[in-house]
């Protein structure tokens, strides 16, 4: 497949799985009002609330809190013209405004890109990266970071997080529910018919996990989607393609292990063998340099 | 209840109309907006060419052919105005320079010496400036003249005053062989 139908294919799939997390929130509704009562409909609002406002704030102020959360440095041109006109060579292939850019001091070679909207846009590269990479391997990473700039997947992630949010929520109030009393409700309200009652309560106990693994796989088809995109930009898969071997034959990982932010760095800074395939962040790396390489051998 | 029904369909049907006429007139900007940013690109890699004229000079002065040559394809390259022209004496330009730096790699004292050196990398971070100028602007007039042709913006295409565009080609294949730095 070239760039452009693997972008169409990656969009696709992110949107059928933000509709799955759609359903997955009117099934988890469905249940509580099923499993407690009508009463309970108060309750849905009151978590949507609470995750849009969590995750809203650090939407807004993405750039910001990730400095803080990396410890990274912003720097100017003079500091690092070479790199700077790599970035520049990017934003004038992709039509971007010009990114801030960042610092990380981590011999762990990795990078990331955050920032609501182009226009407060961050790219962060550790000094590892700087220096295992030649200008044709940077350029792919940059061309990568860019292209979560282009396909907005800071915007992405957060409405992800905030329905996954919101069903963990939902469920972890209606299971309490379940415990302190909720049963009375049933009762009355509810028609007690015993399939739909286990069948609630397994949406109720589910429902969280079946919520990040959804959220684990946007994820994984956004990192897709940002190499697709990083080939429209640089039209040289080869550069992306070795830059993403000189990350797979490293071993070194990035020392902040942070859970909460593993999805913005290039490679998952997350120990591989700890997380499954199910739930990580990230498509495994012999996948994305195998499509890389598909789109090799096109041109 | 009818007339707001009426009502509401008509409203849509003007919003569409005007977001129809609307994106024929931003893609146009957009090709406007990456042309000039071709020019901008042009005119930083014109600016470089008297500088790394004289460094090389310095040392290979009896390549004449090779300056001449540099020379009379930027001055082409500086009067240019149609795409097709630009395109042209971009292309000139592009193989006049890798004549020049050939030239170069003969003289190891040049190839040494750092004002050469940054003045190379200076040209290369260029060139590839210029080729994903380029690149953007083809892609959009690949938008452009798509909206022209297919329906429903080619219907618009008339009262927006807006018609496909050139796209921006250089005969050379290796046009994105930029001269290789590594970091």
């Amino acid at each position: 497949m070239d760039f452009r139908s693997q972008q169409a294919a990656n969009k696709r799939k992110t949107i059928a799985l933000l509709v799955g997390m759609a359903i997955l929130v009117w099934l988890l509704a469905y249940a509580a009002l099923t499993y407690f009562g009508r009463s309970t409909v108060g309750i849905i609002p009151i978590a949507v609330g609470i995750a849009l406002i969590s995750v809203w704030g650090s939407f807004y102020g993405a750039d910001k809190l990730v400095i803080t959360m990396t410890g990274a440095r912003i720097i100017q041109e003079s500091d690092n013209p070479k790199l700077f006109n790599l970035i520049q060579e990017i934003t004038i292939a992709s039509g971007l405004p010009m990114p801030k850019v960042a610092i990380v001091v981590d011999d762990a070679p990795n990078a990331f890109a955050t920032g609501r909207n182009p226009e407060h846009a961050l790219i962060a590269f550790t000094t590892g990266i700087l220096e295992v990479m030649d200008r044709d391997q940077l350029q792919g990473v940059i061309a990568h970071e860019m292209a979560h700039v282009a396909n907005r997947d800071t915007l992405v992630s957060a409405v992800a997080a905030t329905t996954a949010g919101a069903i963990a929520i939902l469920s972890d109030i209606l299971t309490r529910m379940m415990w302190f009393g909720g049963g009375r409700d049933r009762n009355r309200d509810s028609n007690g018919n015993p399939v739909a009652l286990v069948f609630s309560l397994l949406i109720l106990i589910l429902a969280p996990l079946a919520a990040m693994l959804l959220r684990s796989a946007i994820s994984r088809k956004r990192e897709s989607l940002a190499d697709a995109t990083a080939v429209a930009f640089t039209r040289n898969p080869a550069g992306l393609r070795s830059a993403l071997e000189v990350l797979e034959r490293d071993s070194t990982v990035v020392r902040q292990k942070s859970n909460s932010i593993a999805h913005i760095w290039i490679e998952s800074p997350l120990d591989a063998k700890s997380a499954s395939k199910l739930f990580s962040t990230h498509p495994p790396i012999a996948e994305r340099i195998a499509v890389l390489k598909a789109m090799e051998q096109l041109s | 209840m009818k007339t707001l029904i009426a009502v509401g369909v008509i409203a849509l049907i003007i919003i569409f109309l005007v977001a129809q006429y609307n994106r024929l007139i931003r893609l146009n900007i957009s090709v406007n907006e990456a042309w000039s940013q071709i020019e901008v690109q042009l005119k930083r890699r014109a600016d470089l060419i008297p500088n790394l004229v004289e460094s090389v000079k310095g040392y290979a002065a009896h390549e004449k052919t090779t300056f001449e040559a540099v020379v009379a394809a930027r001055a082409k390259a500086t009067t240019a105005s149609t795409v097709a022209d630009v395109a042209a004496a971009d292309g000139m330009l592009t193989q006049a320079l890798r004549g020049l730096l050939a030239v170069a790699e003969a003289y190891p004292d040049l190839k040494a010496s750092t004002n050469f050196l940054s003045l190379q990398d200076e040209l290369s971070t260029t060139e590839n400036k210029v080729a994903f100028s380029r690149q953007f602007y083809n892609e959009n007039v690949r938008s452009l003249n798509s909206a022209v042709k297919t329906i429903p913006t080619n219907l618009f295409a008339g009262l927006a005053k807006v018609s496909e565009r050139e796209f921006y080609e250089v005969e050379d294949p290796q046009d994105r062989k930029a001269p290789k730095v590594t970091f």
